[in-house]
């Protein structure tokens, strides 16, 4: 075949670098994934407990009685908040899991990283990704039921005592989401397959669900806790908003030096993965 | 963008580069000049290496590197936006058109959404895939891909296009149309090009100089047409008899001499000619049956670099 269109022109408007380079990333990545029906379905599944916890704020403020079997107070919020904890699993899994293998299965990874990018910039246009969709499904739903609480009972939510649920929700969800969203990314970057990194992603959060389950049953110990990431998420999140926990309940800050630590073995997984050059030893 | 700038675009001193204990560049000092250069080596010569390190991807035990006068360690931002690279192994994004890949990789390198958007298409119709512009990438072939890949490298316009084995996988009617894309790349649109290739005729082809590594060293470089002139008389020769003897005599003239397919290319020195072959055939009984004069081919400076001359296989 011949060389039958000569339409190339040089290109004349370089302009400076950018400073935010990430940005591409994370929106093309969304714009694919939003792309399939089946993801937009579980997008919006996330948001049924948000109905059904609406319905419990129209019903206890309708009929107050009511409040006496289901109660509308800060701990309704921990409780909905750890309940999305499964959605922003299914959204990782889904959404995420091809995130990097994908790019190193078609050699993209190069593509990126030939592009005045660095590493940190691909790390943070693909956790972007990850961020917004679980995001999507604990802050977003959060504030706007935190929202609908304050206008349907502005006696009950108004009050100065109860100001801290809104900053309560945005660092719960900004918690969950953020140590969800590197896990599963840096799962990703293990495999070159996105199949397989969805599975491992799913193994490793409920085989660690299962083991800490185990021991807590059989030590009876709230150290359990610490095995799981779920766990010590709901843990974190049932100190946030003053959930009663069945036996000793473990001071906060156990669960979050295990999640912090978690967090950094996860972006020490990408930054030994995300490279140009693969050196085999 | 700029036009073809005057003296080195890359140049490169003492540089050594090493995978932990092993070294793929050992001291390769040299100039990479504007317009298109050959890079050329066996598998395991260090071509890739050298890309990747000009890329900034790897970090030069030693030695210096700069392109355009930036140094790729210290301002691989810089330098990669000047750059365009299309690589050796399949490159493509699961799920994208043709179009839109093309687009994105445009905005990666920093053009805005709307001159990418517009880019890509100009492009993709330069490299002849207009009409399948809006196929996604997995359904393309081999040819295809490596017309995509080109695309992606060029979207930006870059100052210095990086081709490793640009015309891997490809069948000879899809191998010359690469090959003429590529010239048409450096020599209309005068876009400067490194050309990594194992497949010497593809460097003949498009480029006007050379640098052949070897082992992680320098084997040799320069024009093509001065290192490929006439300065040796090379000679197809065929001959019955003992053989043995005929090249041991050649080599004891001072010629050199490897083998072809059926033959052997006897090169001969200090501007002696055929009738030296006669007289060394005459002196070892042997039948001069074939004698062809030729001109010494970049193949010919190629292997002669890697020290593959006068080695009997």
């Amino acid at each position: 075949m011949p060389i039958y269109e000569q339409t190339y022109r040089r290109y004349e408007a370089r302009g400076p670098l950018r400073r935010v380079r990430f940005w591409p990333i994370t929106r093309e990545a969304l714009r694919l994934l939003l792309e399939r029906k089946a993801f937009l379905l579980l997008l919006v599944a996330a948001w049924a407990p948000f109905l059904v916890r609406l319905i419990q704020v129209y019903v206890v403020t309708r009929f107050p009685e009511a409040g006496r079997v289901l109660p509308v107070d800060g701990r309704l919020f921990g409780q909905f908040l750890n309940g999305q904890l499964v959605f922003t699993l299914f959204l990782s899994i889904f959404g995420g899991a091809g995130l990097v293998a994908n790019d190193l299965r078609t050699g993209a990874i190069l593509v990126y990283l030939s592009r005045p990018l660095t590493r940190r910039d691909y790390v943070l246009g693909k956790l972007g990704v990850l961020l917004l969709l679980n995001l999507s499904a604990t802050l977003a739903p959060g504030f706007v039921l935190y929202g609908a609480a304050l206008g349907l009972a502005p006696d009950q939510f108004a009050a100065w005592d109860l100001a801290w649920i809104g900053p309560a929700v945005a660092l719960h969800s900004l918690v969950v989401s953020g140590v969800v969203s590197v896990v599963a990314l840096a799962v990703s970057s293990l495999s070159r397959s996105a199949r397989v990194a969805g599975l491992g992603f799913f193994g490793l959060m409920a085989g660690l669900e299962v083991a800490s389950g185990i021991v807590g049953g059989i030590f009876r110990s709230p150290g359990s806790t610490l095995l799981s990431v779920q766990a010590s998420l709901r843990a974190i999140g049932n100190a946030l908003f003053g959930i009663a926990e069945r036996g000793a309940p473990l001071h906060w800050i156990y669960p979050a030096s295990v999640l912090a630590l978690v967090a950094a073995g996860c972006l020490l997984v990408l930054r030994a993965r995300v490279r140009a050059v693969e050196v085999v030893r | 963008m700029s036009d073809i700038e005057e003296g080195p675009l890359v140049e490169f001193s003492d540089l050594e580069v090493s995978y932990g204990p092993l070294q793929a560049l050992a001291g390769v000092s040299g100039a990479f000049a504007a317009g298109a250069t050959g890079l050329l080596g066996p598998n395991g010569a260090g071509k890739t290496t050298f890309l990747k390190t000009l890329l900034g991807f790897l970090r030069p035990d030693r030695g210096r590197l700069s392109a355009f006068g930036l140094d790729p360690v210290r301002q691989p931002l810089e330098v990669r936006r000047r750059v365009g690279y299309m690589p050796e192994v399949d490159c493509h994004m699961a799920g994208m058109t043709a179009a839109a890949f093309v687009a994105f990789a445009g905005e990666l390198s920093g053009m805005p959404r709307s001159d990418a958007i517009s880019r890509a298409h100009e492009v993709l119709y330069y490299v002849g895939l207009g009409e399948a512009r809006y196929r996604t990438l997995e359904t393309y072939s081999t040819g295809m891909k490596q017309r995509v890949k080109l695309a992606q490298a060029l979207v930006h316009d870059p100052d210095l296009l990086l081709l490793d084995e640009p015309t891997n996988g490809l069948d000879p009617a899809g191998r010359q149309e690469m090959l003429a894309l590529i010239r048409d790349v450096s020599e209309r649109r005068r876009m400067s090009l490194i050309l990594c290739s194992h497949l010497l005729r593809d460097v003949e082809e498009v480029c006007g100089s050379v640098i052949v590594f070897n082992q992680g060293k320098l084997a040799a470089a320069g024009r093509i047409g001065d290192l490929t002139g006439p300065r040796r008389s090379v000679y197809e020769v065929r001959v019955k008899g003992d053989a043995a003897a005929f090249l041991t005599d050649l080599k004891d003239e001072g010629c050199e001499w490897r083998e072809a397919e059926d033959s052997y290319r006897v090169f001969l020195a200090g501007g002696a000619g055929p009738e030296l072959i006669f007289r060394i055939a005459g002196r070892c009984g042997v039948q001069v049956r074939h004698l062809r004069p030729g001109t010494e081919s970049l193949e010919d400076v190629f292997l002669r670099a890697l020290g593959h001359e006068t080695v009997a296989s």
